[in-house]
């Protein structure tokens, strides 16, 4: 069974991706405000979504995880590692998007409100744990320090959640997830963005299984030359 | 012939290199601190409020005086003129307050009636009502409606 959905995650979001490419550019509606810039709303907002809470929280909770004690593991911190990884580049395509959306929409290509630097600086801690774990050679050490690291910066998550609600920024506010629960979109635009919120989710799960496999490999191979290694030093020895 | 056996050519793990490290850890940590207080010194530090309203900016005027601010209002109907330079317009606060805007640049392309703009520039004087703005941004909210829903019709036959 386990086999089986992971065999079937690649062509499963693949045919969802493919399914809001073609909702989001063809069969919905254009906005009455800003015509077909909406559009961009079946990407931007699940994209922020994978790069704050999917790939960021895994990588959190990974880093908890490896932190615990009875949960300790090498696969709690490739996974950590793997989705922190991943994040970063969710987290540039958050920041893209809203890039390209917001330059004919709010007329500028960046605006140092809370929403925004807050992002930035998320990718700003995103690459410092990768930083932090090539600075460190001790597997134990590095995986310690950088879980340590990803549970601080997670800080910064309800941060940026709520900070269209807390100050005054130019981004808009939730249009799901709203303060009063209620729903800012309708219709076929809504169940389109829904599907957007699956399909890039699971495109986060697909990049993740396959970077941690990357992983893996990496280990064995690494095994595999050290071995070799051992076997040619003691041939030297024995001539 | 020496056994290969007693040759135990197993490479020791070298020490671990704390001190090395250590430092690179700071080092990262280093990096960390400035680009966020970088990040943050672009004027989140001084206001972690992006604009002011029209009625908070008109209940601190004294303390404004014609310094730059971003005022965030809305377009008042049947009020913009578009110049060769930009466009002036009158904007309208959550009091009722209103702001007479002379704003010079191209308004972005959502710019239209009743929509939320905040306008970066400052008030000609410390008592007058009038703003001189450089640059326009379109606040729009967080509502997508699709234009013309077919699938709602008045009983007279019209759409939205």
């Amino acid at each position: 069974m386990k086999q089986l959905s992971l065999r079937l995650l690649g062509p499963l979001t693949l045919v969802l991706m493919g399914l809001t490419f073609w909702l989001g550019l063809w069969v919905t509606p254009p906005d009455k405000i800003q015509g077909n810039l909406a559009r961009l709303v079946y990407v931007h907002p699940a994209v922020a979504w994978v790069a704050l809470y999917v790939s960021f929280g895994t990588a959190t909770i990974a880093s908890a995880l490896y932190l615990w004690r009875r949960t300790r593991s090498q696969v709690m911190d490739r996974v950590a590692h793997c989705a922190m990884e991943v994040s970063v580049v969710f987290i540039l395509l958050t920041l893209i998007t809203g890039s390209i959306w917001g330059r004919p929409t709010w007329g500028v290509w960046w605006a140092w409100d809370a929403r925004l630097t807050s992002t930035a600086i998320l990718g700003v801690f995103a690459l410092a744990y990768l930083a932090l774990r090539r600075a460190n050679d001790d597997p134990d050490l590095r995986a310690r320090r950088s879980a340590v690291f990803a549970l601080l910066a997670a800080i910064n998550v309800p941060i940026i959640h709520f900070s269209v609600q807390w100050w005054k920024t130019l981004h808009q506010g939730a249009t799901v997830f709203t303060a009063n629960r209620t729903l800012l979109i309708h219709g076929l635009m809504a169940w389109t963005l829904l599907i957007s919120f699956f399909a890039f989710t699971l495109l986060f799960f697909w990049l993740l299984r396959a970077r941690y496999r990357l992983e893996v490999l990496r280990g064995e191979r690494y095994q595999v030359v050290l071995d070799e290694a051992l076997v040619q030093r003691r041939r030297e020895g024995v001539r | 012939m020496p056994d290969a056996d007693a040759f135990d050519l197993t490479p020791v793990p070298a020490p671990p290199s704390k001190r090395r490290g250590r430092r690179r850890t700071i080092g990262v940590l280093v990096v960390l601190v400035l680009a966020v207080l970088a990040l943050l010194s672009q004027g989140l530090l001084h206001s972690l409020n992006y604009f002011e309203t029209i009625d908070q900016a008109m209940s601190a005027r004294t303390t404004l005086g014609t310094s730059t601010i971003r005022l965030e209002g809305v377009v008042k109907p049947h009020t913009i003129n578009r110049t060769s330079s930009g466009a002036s317009f009158w904007m309208t606060g959550g009091k009722d307050e209103e702001v007479f805007v002379n704003a010079h640049g191209s308004p972005p392309q959502l710019f239209q009636a009743s929509i939320p703009v905040v306008v970066v520039g400052h008030f000609t004087s410390s008592t007058s009502d009038r703003f001189d703005g450089t640059q326009i941004l379109v606040k729009h909210t967080a509502s997508y409606i699709a234009a013309h829903p077919k699938r709602v019709k008045a009983p007279n036959g019209t759409t939205r």
